[in-house]
């Protein structure tokens, strides 16, 4: 596994949640992730991995830009200490709601290039309705309140900030 | 303007709004805070950063605020321009 993780912030709060955030500054195999992320919560006891319910949603960076002309790479900037405090807040407010178990936030920064993963985000309940809905939930906030910015680097060499999220 | 201090404000752009304003971080001097309530509207006038405030997100001490916020010695200050993660 060839990922570097930036940030690595792994708690349990009070009601038993299992939340795992990382912002990875190199490509990450979002499987493995999923699998190391499994044998944690293994690890923690029978509770925690007894999840009837899990829904996982994976991200990945698109060949074209959004004019339709080729994508070369897609720059990630965020805000270092607010976006690892947001994504915290944003996760446990979400899981809290929905009263799900588990939860797993991987998200890149820096340079990503196409076809590579930019975000995965995993959550596990005990019924499907809380797993989806909160990972739909999550993912929504994530995009539109934790401080990420994305640059489009096109094969000419010109590049240009993204004002906002591509339509749900 | 003037040079870092502890008591000072901490200002910082990011991304799109850093790259049209042509910096990224300054220091509002402590003496500059002598004066009146200080908020980041009028620091952003004042500063006369690109384009319109309500374009923006404002951030103090890492969490979003609203702009007419009071400002206190020691605070970073953030303007966010929109953002676009996941």
């Amino acid at each position: 596994m060839s990922w570097l993780s930036y940030l690595r912030s792994a708690v349990a709060d009070a009601e038993g949640l299992q939340l795992k955030i990382d912002l990875h500054l190199e490509a990450f195999e979002p499987l493995a992730c999923l699998e190391q992320w499994q044998r944690q919560l293994a690890a923690s006891g029978p509770s925690t991995n007894a999840s009837a319910a899990e829904s996982v949603f994976i991200g990945r960076v698109r060949a074209a830009a959004a004019d339709g002309t080729p994508l070369l790479a897609l720059e990630l900037e965020h805000y270092p200490g607010m976006t690892e405090r947001q994504l915290q807040q944003l996760a446990t407010g979400c899981c809290a709601r929905h009263g799900v178990g588990s939860c797993l936030v991987q998200h890149r920064i820096g340079r990503v290039l196409p076809g590579e993963a930019i975000v995965l985000v995993a959550i596990g309940a005990d019924r499907r309705g809380p797993a989806q809905r909160c990972c739909q939930e999550l993912l929504e906030a994530l995009k539109h309140d934790a401080p990420f910015w994305k640059r489009e680097w096109r094969r000419d060499g010109t590049g240009e900030w993204l004002t906002s999220n591509t339509p749900l | 303007m003037g040079e870092p201090s502890a008591a000072g404000i901490r200002i910082r752009l990011f991304a799109g709004l850093q790259e049209q304003a042509g910096w990224a971080e300054r220091q509002w001097t402590a003496d500059a805070l002598v004066e009146a309530t200080l908020t980041p509207r009028q620091l952003w006038q004042t500063l006369q950063l690109p384009g319109e405030l309500n374009s923006v997100r404002v951030a103090i001490n890492q969490q979003f605020a609203a702009a007419d916020t009071p400002l206190l010695p020691g605070d970073e200050l953030a303007f966010l321009p929109p953002i676009s993660g996941g």
